[in-house]
């Protein structure tokens, strides 16, 4: 191992992080918010958009995120839809990990007993109320787990964007191996970086899953 | 609680030690053999003499840890894996019966045919055809493969049989005749691991490049109008412009010219005295003519037969 090889390649390495987390915090937030409302709609059974809703679940969960990247990036353009790899990176992993977000949610709410619904709404509460102060905050609280478990998920994908010419983590020391065959240097790097983007987000979901089972069940 | 939490902090932080100590350690023993050629890489020519001298001290004393199959081990073994590009039509690519075709491909085959010897194609894609010799996964490399200084330090390249240069295409209605001209805003697709990813990162820094990992990616990011232009071998993008309509080798030779030759792992003297003899000999009967006129010709044409091949490893 060469520790001047190291140094010279550490800024493409935190240009390669910094364009992961970029794409994979605007892919999360994507998801999350897709997962929110597929979630609502299964639980609520709203016709027709609840099957729209299982149609793209079974779709976007059941293709690798590669074979989505390359549909939106490579064949959308053939029938005249143009979207720039960054916004297609960001696409590819909302709605994959929208149709994951989907179901993770979906358990969370359907596994709060009917009983509490049937009790606040016997309380006077409407039934938005029961929903958003009943229901939601417990139902988010045994799904913590699984939306960690989806977080670092999503942000791991994030190594085939290679494929649409972003330059990720990954790309960066392939690429790098190719030019210049440090093999060692850079796959080291490649598991350091890995590692300082993850394990954050890791310990990030245990105080949060801890903190919000407190609120649900006490210590 | 807390205790916990930190206890898997700790955990996590001891594990990742392990596999930081487990790589650099792999990387002294792994390394013995290469170490002073990988280290020395920008130093061109000069360095490349002291990685021979290593070279040879370490060939004797390690050579239970060698990674590579000498010519005798091939031929008992009744197999030869040879890397080759699955989508780099027409010099190695997979036909419509899913046989491998092409110019690299029609020269293994007369391999396998004179060792005597069933050949096993790995499909490569151009960033890890170092990696691939190294590991020892294939053990001769007839991928395209141009010869270059920094290539030559990492692997033993064979006699030349053919001759390569750079170009650059662009769509017909925006031709790029000159990289001077390549604007700001401008992207040109490179392949990841080629010599023009490598030429354009030397010599034109500013030129932002779009990269990707295989051929049939980087074609369909051109064709769909995502950059400027793409830069590769000229062989490549002459097949392409022939191909494809609407698009312009604005930059037929650009660099240095040079050639292509097939590679082994660093070391295989046995396979590389084999592959340069039987080069020589090929020579003789004219074989990479034939191998020209069997693959390139639909594609080329006969203008391109005296400047592309190169007969018996003689550059003229």
């Amino acid at each position: 191992m060469d520790v001047e090889v190291i140094k010279t390649y550490l800024p493409l390495y935190n240009e390669a992080i910094l364009l992961t987390v970029r794409l994979g915090w605007f892919g999360i937030l994507a998801a999350f918010g897709i997962g929110l409302l597929g979630s609502v709609i299964q639980y609520f059974r709203i016709p027709v958009l609840r099957k729209i809703a299982a149609v793209y679940i079974e779709v976007f969960r059941n293709t690798p995120l590669l074979v989505q990247l390359f549909f939106i990036y490579f064949a959308l353009p053939k029938i005249g839809i143009k979207i720039s790899a960054e916004s297609c990176g960001i696409l590819g992993l909302g709605l994959i990990g929208g149709a994951y977000m989907t179901e993770t949610l979906r358990s969370g709410l359907e596994s709060i007993d009917k009983i509490q619904h049937e009790s606040a709404l016997s309380l006077g509460m409407t039934k938005r109320q029961v929903f958003f102060y009943i229901i939601l905050p417990q139902a988010f609280s045994v799904s913590i787990p699984g939306i960690v478990a989806n977080l670092i998920f999503l942000l791991k994908e994030t190594s085939v964007f290679s494929t649409i010419s972003l330059m990720d983590l990954m790309f960066t020391s392939k690429d790098l191996i190719g030019m210049y065959a440090k093999t060692i240097e850079c796959l080291f790097l490649l598991v350091i970086y890995y590692l300082i983007m993850l394990l954050p987000v890791s310990v990030l979901g245990t105080i949060i899953e801890r903190r919000a089972r407190y609120a649900q069940f006490g210590d | 609680m807390k205790k916990n939490l930190i206890g898997r902090i700790a955990g996590v932080l001891a594990g990742t030690a392990v596999i930081a100590a487990s790589i650099t350690g792999c990387g002294s023993s792994a390394d013995g053999e290469t170490a002073n050629a990988a280290t020395v890489t920008a130093q061109g020519t000069e360095a490349a003499s002291t990685a021979a001298e290593t070279e040879s001290s370490e060939a004797t004393a390690s050579d239970s840890s060698k990674v590579y199959r000498t010519l005798d081990e091939i031929k008992e073994s009744g197999t030869i894996n040879i890397g080759v590009f699955s989508d780099k039509s027409p010099f190695g690519y997979v036909d419509e019966n899913g046989n491998y075709a092409g110019y690299d491909v029609y020269f293994a085959e007369r391999i396998g045919k004179d060792l005597g010897v069933d050949i096993n194609y790995v499909s490569t894609e151009a960033a890890n055809r170092i990696e691939y010799l190294q590991t020892g996964k294939v053990d001769i490399i007839l991928a395209n493969f141009t010869v270059t200084d920094e290539r030559a330090q990492e692997v033993d390249f064979a006699l030349p049989y053919m001759n390569v240069a750079l170009g650059v295409i662009s769509p017909a209605d925006k031709v790029i005749k000159n990289l001077e001209d390549v604007s700001a805003d401008d992207q040109i697709i490179v392949i990841s691991g080629t010599t023009a990813e490598t030429y354009l990162e030397k010599n034109y820094p500013d030129i932002k490049l779009q990269k990707y990992d295989a051929y049939a990616e980087a074609k369909t990011a051109l064709e769909n109008g995502n950059a400027a232009g793409w830069a590769n071998d000229n062989t490549e993008v002459i097949a392409f412009s022939i191909e494809n309509e609407g698009f312009t080798v604005g930059i037929p030779s650009l660099g240095d010219a040079d050639t292509i030759a097939p590679a082994v792992t660093k070391g295989n003297e046995s396979l590389l005295n084999w592959l340069n003899d039987e080069i020589k000999t090929l020579g003789e009967e004219k074989f990479f003519h034939a191998d020209y006129e069997e693959t390139l010709l639909d594609t080329y044409g006969a203008d391109y037969e005296d400047t592309l091949v190169v007969e018996g490893g003689k550059v003229e």
